[in-house]
């Protein structure tokens, strides 16, 4: 069991999150080449490493982007998805 | 009492044949190194020695031999998967499985059990005689059953599952088994090592040299090592070695957990798996009733335990055998599992020359063992991909050919 | 003969109330608060149980939650612990694994064989031949295992808590009930947790006799039981450390989650016993384990005691024992303790044999006696019982679950925290610190800290960097840095659970297993029920011994949760499983519906109509291929979008062109993910330039949901998703006269110039606003009707009772997708597997590449060329009833896998079998044939044909007529 300080809705039990994948950045449909859209479709470094990523709250139907540690699952920080700003994480 | 025994009893336990060396130095260079000391990596070893004669090869191994997933895992082996490229490949695993206790002199517990794969649902009684027609048509008993039959084999067994999601029929297959991790991975070690390879434990790799594309040598915290094969062969860590050589891959590593009741008296002799309730279960030879579930949601390079999952796993377990209520869980663990987007393995050659790649493993590497041993070993002594593992190229996700075993892993192992 | 002392000041037993109850056959009587195995040894019953691989006989080791040797077989349950479960009226007990009786077990045996079961043995023996393994691997499972499972036991479940503080402090001790007390001081709100039924912990057996403690006893128990801060838990044990303070508590109750904010870890130490041959006899027992059968439960350990010890506490127990009347017939001490204590024994009585080393205990079926030698040579003295006290291991696995670490203390010879994860904190003896009076100031200290901790928000500065106090560490040892004696015969016991002897420990070094953890996989020590908690320490010993490293170097196995077993019944608590049923129920079941389940929901599978289910079918089927038909379809995921962007998001979301839609009208919407696979498809509906309204599959309509909340954050789309799936309903009505039955409900124009094929009306129906859609799912003249969800009864019984005279049939899942198959639809996850795109599910037309982006456009303009199977429609040609596939036959050609049934049924239209294939491209050409491969392994023979297979121009979907005029 883990704790989320939701900065909207304060504690929450992370197993009231789904999670949705690393933030990625898509690339530009009219210059990738059919190389780079696989790469970013399939591949990446999946080291241990802090990242963005996606967090869906249930209850509240809420996306957040939580930037954690995928060595000791530490959550540095929490927000509430952006439109659009997303890419810039 | 069988003979083999009685020549032990005289024995001191310093006349003893070491599985392992002590500690000793490395060497600056070797033919080959291999990167992980679990089941894979001594198998690898074992069959380059054995069936190419290259012995010049030093196993590195950050901890201790079968310390990663191989002595953390559930032990399931079956060849019922879903694709032609996955049956017959895992088809091979069991058939090396087999022979292994007699090939190593080591009793590696191989128990041919029969493995239940439960439906639920009409989609998943689908699914069910889908894996049954592709396995028997590569030859695999595999086979639809209903419930009485299901029944007769396990007749304590809750169909009716709390009268939700009552169980509609099984993928039987029949040659499932369950094996003992560690001697599989100890027999492979001392097998390797009477033919010459070096095994190094507490020794990591922190770095692999390239020259013009080219593997030249690794870094270790014990020093560098000179070589122009490196094979990879560390489960939930390759991201960090491929990281070093700047190869992206699909696979991500997620916690997968299992855990264990307090030894009873043998009453389950065969393999339940439910993929609807996210459990299997099977009784180990020691008595204990071993279970697991799917990933945990999350990426994680962790080896710690959650509540949640053994709270999940009881009680979707309760549905199935309500008398487990009165046993308790003694114990609870988890490894880190590699997994790619298709469920099948990453296996063979990469950019980088001289660098090959055995990843992937996901939640149903075990089984894999020794047929991976085999077919990395021939793929690197010949810098030839095996025929066996040519399906599982780490470009077919470039080129969109994708292996379709997702239906049939998802909680199976 | 009985064991029963005399009253003890703070026994936990109850003598005005005797409880019976059985063992092996026979009525025994204790007093109620008895444990099994104190009631048992009170009777004198000093055999409790038999060993795990030689059925030695076995009594009590540390009566602390682990002894299980005393384990006991219950009517209803298995491995029932004597030394913690209380007796009960309703018990008949029997020991477990036995192979006849306690008395005389016949897996006794073993033990003459013994010397040819070496440590592995297992591993070195009975794989040849091979067809023998499965005889000899039944033979070693009945072998192992413990108690017995009765698989009708019914399933019990324990509702679970949670429950919140600020500061957790586990093990109520005088360390842990100090720092309690001084945490709630502080201000914070304070659990006091402990797995005995009464806080004190060694205050009351260990120092039960100590005058000078009994003030400071009396003043925390009750300082603690009456601050307002502090809760205390009692019969609770912490089983696991999980991330962010989470603890999981088990209590008889069932499982209370707890969350702190800080946890102090007063968990005490475990006894270790002393390794020499013989160790394992009846009698020979942790001086603690005496000490805790006399304070507890006012039974004595024995009559004639030695005391073995290499530490002041062995020394306070032969007081002990002297006080309740047992004779102490030696102390037998491994080095020399200390004067004070010596002279203090000496002065009653008891002779002090100094620097001894052990030889062996004596004894067949008890203890006997001991043979040592020391000063002057080799002594024997006889005793019934042997008391060892010989040192200590940190009860600390959840320091180690939350990541902390030990090491050696070469001083105390014990190993202590060294490092303590943020949050954490450690007292009492856990922490070096054996003297009671400073085990109260380091429990203070440790209170304060976490105190602070919790009120500075985790950013208090503590004593240590590691917020280890070292402050109050002993300076001499408690523990014997080795206190383990070969013997030439042996039978040296490391591990009581795992029957593991010192040799066993040598024979795994000497093959190589000289890793601790590779040494307890292949010896098996610690992987008993009882986790290692007597046997890892001496384990670590015996191999930094060996290998001649230092106990730090030599390391420690990984301690991970379950501290004590816990019940399956606990961790499951109640059972939720949400099932959903749309607001139709009710009618679905008064018309005999029978149910299944789709994702959640249940739906009408078919209507019980006829006698069998086939006939059931086939009469929904032709009564809407011939009247009408209505089909609930309440469990799509129906999404409603508006926004300026509503378009552009429907466009990228969708592989079709969607932002052209006109007002009014419906679109086929299908999705695909970056990989350009098929994840679901439905209806989208465009009601009005920045409004849209759009279904999802049963099962998929969560996750459409979250995707494409998901989506519009990235894209930055000025456009809002609503999920509208549980508020409103939806039903299909389709049959050549379903526009009859709908005109009498609604007033629009339903004409096909009025109301065309896959256009979109909002309208009243039976007076509920409506929206209708006209589609051709099923292959007929139909409307697909949404309403609210309060509505839907309404609308449906107005239906039904309009399509009376037409006999109209409510129809369910299997009619459906007959139905559908007749019209050559697929069911995505049906006839889509894992991997298949738009162009292999022979559905190009459907992919608009032309628009500027949707998701996987880039993925499927590459797979556009590479198509290399399809889906098909086929039929057989031949039909016989006995040989018709099943969905997931395979197609083979020349002994190949091509293909596979998605879909397959017996069409009442066309009186033929048909159904959808996914088959090699290069087979895919209308008019070629193929063999399909029954289960039982023959062929027969299908040919591929165009779809749909039922009206294929669509004529049906179009009828000419004048709705409110004669039928055609
Ligand atoms: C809980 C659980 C249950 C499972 N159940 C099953 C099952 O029932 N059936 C099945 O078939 N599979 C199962 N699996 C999967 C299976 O365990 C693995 O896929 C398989 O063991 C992988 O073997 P391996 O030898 O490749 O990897 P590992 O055994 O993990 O060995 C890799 C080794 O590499 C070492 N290493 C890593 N990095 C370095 C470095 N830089 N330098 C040196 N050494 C390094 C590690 O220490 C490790 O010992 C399960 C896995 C888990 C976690």
């Amino acid at each position: 069991m883990k704790f989320v300080n939701c900065p909207l809705i304060g504690k929450r039990a992370l197993s009231e999150f789904t999670y949705g994948g690393v933030v990625k950045s898509e690339p530009d449909l009219e210059s990738v080449t059919d190389r780079e859209w696989a790469q970013f479709v399939f591949y990446r470094h999946s080291d241990p490493q802090i990242q963005f990523e996606w967090w869906y709250h249930r209850p509240t139907g809420i996306w957040f982007v939580f930037e954690r540690d995928t060595l000791t699952d530490r959550i540095e920080s929490i927000r509430m998805a952006q439109k659009g700003a997303v890419n810039d994480a | 009492m069988p003979l083999r025994l009685l020549k032990y009893a005289w024995k001191k336990p310093e006349e003893e044949l070491r599985f392992f060396p002590s500690e000793k130095p490395l060497k600056q260079s070797y033919d080959a190194v291999i990167i992980g000391g679990g089941g894979h990596g001594m198998a690898c070893a074992y069959y380059l020695a054995k069936e190419h004669g290259i012995t010049n090869v030093a196993v590195l191994e950050q901890g201790y031999i079968g310390g990663g997933n191989t002595g953390r895992n559930t032990t399931i082996v079956r060849s019922n998967y879903l694709t032609s490229e996955g049956v017959k490949f895992y088809d091979a695993s069991l058939k090396l499985f087999e022979d292994l206790s007699e090939d190593f002199d080591l009793n590696i517990f191989y128990s041919t059990r029969g493995h239940f794969t439960l439906a639920h649902t009409d989609s998943a009684m689908r699914t069910m005689r889908w894996r049954a027609e592709v396995n028997k048509h590569h030859g695999i008993r595999s086979d639809v059953v209903d419930v009485e039959t299901i029944q007769k084999d396990i007749p304590y067994m809750n169909v009716e599952c709390n009268g939700q999601h009552p169980v509609m029929g099984a993928l039987y297959h029949e040659p499932g088994a369950v094996a003992r991790h560690d001697a599989v991975a100890w027999g492979y070690a001392r097998g390797a090592q009477l033919r010459g390879v070096e095994i190094h434990q507490k020794t990591q790799v922190t770095g692999i040299q390239t020259q013009g594309g080219k593997v030249v040598g690794v870094q270790t915290n014990r020093g560098d090592i000179q070589t122009n094969k490196v094979i990879s062969m560390v489960a939930g860590s390759t991201p960090r070695i491929t990281r070093m050589l700047d190869i992206p891959t699909p696979i991500e590593v997620f916690p997968l957990q299992a855990c264990v009741t307090e030894p009873v008296k043998p009453f389950m002799n065969t393999i339940v798996v439910s993929g609807s309730l996210h459990v299997y279960v099977s009784q180990s030879s020691r008595g204990e009733l071993v279970m697991g579930a799917s990933v945990d949601p999350a990426e994680l390079h962790s080896t710690r335990s959650t509540l949640d999952f053994v709270e999940g796993l009881t009680d979707q377990m309760m549905d199935l055998f309500p008398f487990t209520s009165r046993l308790k869980i003694m114990r609870q663990w988890a490894g880190m599992s590699d997994i790619t987007p298709d469920f099948a393995p990453i296996m063979g050659k990469t950019p980088v020359e001289g660098f090959y790649l055995d990843s992937g493993w996901g939640t149903w590497g075990f089984k894999a063992t020794p047929i991976s041993g085999k077919t990395m070993a021939h793929t690197v002594a010949h810098d030839q991909v095996h025929e066996l593992i040519k399906p599982f190229a780490l470009d077919r996700f470039e080129n969109f050919k994708l292996v379709g075993e997702k239906g049939a892993a998802s909680v199976g192992h | 003969m009985t064991l029963r002392l005399p009253p003890q000041p703070l026994e936990w037993i109850d003598r005005n109330e005797t409880v019976s109850f059985e063992f092996e056959g026979k009525t025994y009587t204790g007093f109620k608060g008895d444990v099994i195995s104190s009631a048992l040894w009170a009777n004198g019953v000093k055999v409790l149980g038999r060993s795990f691989k030689y059925h030695r006989r076995r009594g009590l080791l540390s009566f602390a939650n682990h002894d299980v040797n005393a384990l006991f077989q219950g009517q209803d349950r298995p491995n029932v612990r004597g030394d913690v479960v209380t007796i009960d009226e309703n018990h008949s007990l029997q020991a477990v694994n036995t192979f006849g009786s306690l008395k005389s077990d016949k897996g006794s045996l073993v033990e003459w064989i013994g010397k040819f079961l070496p440590v592995g043995f297992y591993y070195r023996a009975f794989y040849s031949p091979r067809f023998l393994f499965p005889k000899w691997e039944s033979l070693i499972r009945h072998m192992a295992g413990l108690g017995t499972v009765d698989t009708g036991w019914s399933e019990q479940r324990q509702p679970k808590r949670y429950h919140y503080c600020d500061v957790a402090v586990v093990g109520a001790g005088p360390s842990g009930m100090a720092a309690a007390l001084e945490a709630a001081e502080n201000g914070v709100e304070v659990c006091l947790i402990d797995e005995n039924p009464f806080i004190g912990g060694s205050l009351d057996y260990q120092f039960a006799n100590e005058e000078t403690v009994f003030a400071s006893r009396n003043r925390l128990k009750a300082a603690v039981f009456s601050h307002p801060n502090i809760q205390v838990l009692t019969d609770s044990t912490v089983a696991g450390y999980y991330g962010d303070h989470w603890l999981a508590v088990n209590t008889s109750q069932g499982l209370i989650k707890l969350s702190a904010q800080a946890v102090i870890a007063a968990t005490g130490v475990f006894e270790q016993p002393a390794v020499f041959r013989n160790n394992d006899l009846p009698g020979v027992m942790n001086a603690s384990a005496a000490q805790r059968l006399i304070a507890r439960y006012g039974v004595a350990p024995c009559k004639e005691a030695v005391v073995l010890t290499s530490n002041p506490e062995g020394y306070r127990a032969a007081l002990d024992l002297l006080a309740s009347g047992v004779e102490v017939g030696a102390i037998v001490d491994t080095g020399e303790v200390s004067h004070k204590w010596v002279q203090k024994v000496l002065t009653k009585g008891i002779p002090v044999y100094k620097y001894a080393e052990i030889v062996e205990a004596l004894g067949k079926k008890q203890l006997k006696g001991l043979v040592f030698k020391a000063a002057g040579g080799e002594y024997e003295i006889a005793c019934d019982g042997l008391l060892m006290s010989v040192g200590w291991a940190p009860a600390g696995a959840l320091v180690y679950q939350a990541g902390g670490k030990f090491s050696y203390d070469a001083t105390a010879h014990q190993l202590l925290p060294s490092v303590l994860p943020d949050g954490m904190f450690a007292c009492g003896r856990l922490n070096g610190v054996h003297e009671i009076g400073h085990q109260i100031e380091d429990g203070k200290l440790a209170g304060e800290m976490a105190a602070q901790y919790v009120t500075s928000h985790g950013t208090s500065k503590t004593e240590s960097e590691n917020s280890v106090v070292t402050r109050y560490r002993e300076v001499s040892a408690h523990s014997h840095h080795y206190p383990i004696w070969e013997h030439p015969k042996g039978k040296n016991f490391v591990d009581f659970d795992e029957d593991i002897q010192l040799k066993d420990l040598k024979g795994a070094i000497a093959q190589g297993f000289d890793n601790i953890e590779l040494m307890k996989r292949f010896s098996t020590i610690g992987m008993g029920p009882s986790q290692g908690k007597h046997s890892n320490m001496n384990g670590i010993r015996i191999l930094a011994r060996l290998t001649a490293k230092s106990i730090d170097e030599t390391g420690s196995t990984t301690a991970r949760p379950m501290f004590h077993p816990v019940p399956v019944s606990h961790l499951a608590g109640m059972r939720f499983r949400p099932e959903r049923m749309t607001v139709l129920h009710d009618f679905h079941r008064e018309a005999n519906a029978k149910f299944m389940e789709a994702g959640n929901w249940l739906r009408p599978e078919y209507y019980q109509t006829a006698e069998t289910k086939q006939a059931c079918v086939e009469a929904e089927v032709s009564a809407v291929r011939s009247s009408a038909g209505l089909v609930d379809v309440s469990t799509l995921g129906k999404l409603e979008v508006f926004g300026p962007d509503a378009a552009a998001l429907m466009d990228r979301l969708y592989t079709m062109n969607m932002s052209n839609m006109k007002l009014g009208s419906s679109r086929y919407a299908l999705m695909v993910d970056d990989a350009g696979i098929i994840t679901d498809d439905g209806v989208a509906v465009r009601y009005a330039e920045e409004h849209f309204y759009v279904t999802t599959t049963t099962g998929t309509s969560d996750a459409a949901y979250r995707l494409i909340q998901k989506k519009i954050l990235e894209w930055g789309l000025n456009v809002t998703v609503v999920n509208r799936t549980g508020q409103l309903a939806a039903m299909n009505l389709a049959g050549p006269n379903s526009r009859r039955i709908l005109a009498e409900l609604t007033d629009i124009d339903l004409s096909n110039d009025g109301f065309p094929y896959l256009a979109m009306r909002q309208a009243p129906v039976a007076g509920c606003q409506a929206t209708l859609i006209r589609v051709g799912f099923v292959g007929e003249l139909g409307y697909e009707i949404h309403v609210n969800a309060n509505d839907s009864a309404t609308v449906w019984q107005a239906m039904m009772q309009a399509g009376k005279a037409y006999g109209i049939q409510p129809f369910g899942v299997e009619a459906q997708r007959l139905l559908r198959l007749e019209k050559g639809h697929i069911i995505v996850g049906q006839d889509t597997d894992g991997l298949m795109n738009p162009f292999e599910a022979g559905m190009p037309w459907a992919v608009h590449l032309k628009k500027p982006y949707f998701i996987g456009k880039k993925s499927l303009a590459k797979l556009k060329q590479s198509t290399s199977r399809t889906l098909v429609g086929f039929e057989l040609q031949v039909n016989d009833a006995a040989r018709r596939p099943l969905e997931s036959n395979l197609i083979i050609e020349q002994g190949e896998m091509v293909g596979r049934v998605t879909s397959v049924g017996f069409s009442p239209a066309l009186q033929k079998v048909i159904g959808l294939a996914d088959i090699r491209q290069d087979l895919s050409d209308v008019g070629s044939s193929f063999q399909i491969k029954l289960t039982d392994g023959s062929f027969v023979s299908a040919s591929v044909v165009a779809t749909p297979f039922y009206d294929p121009d669509g004529s049906r979907q179009h009828p000419v007529e004048n709705p409110k005029g004669a039928a055609a």
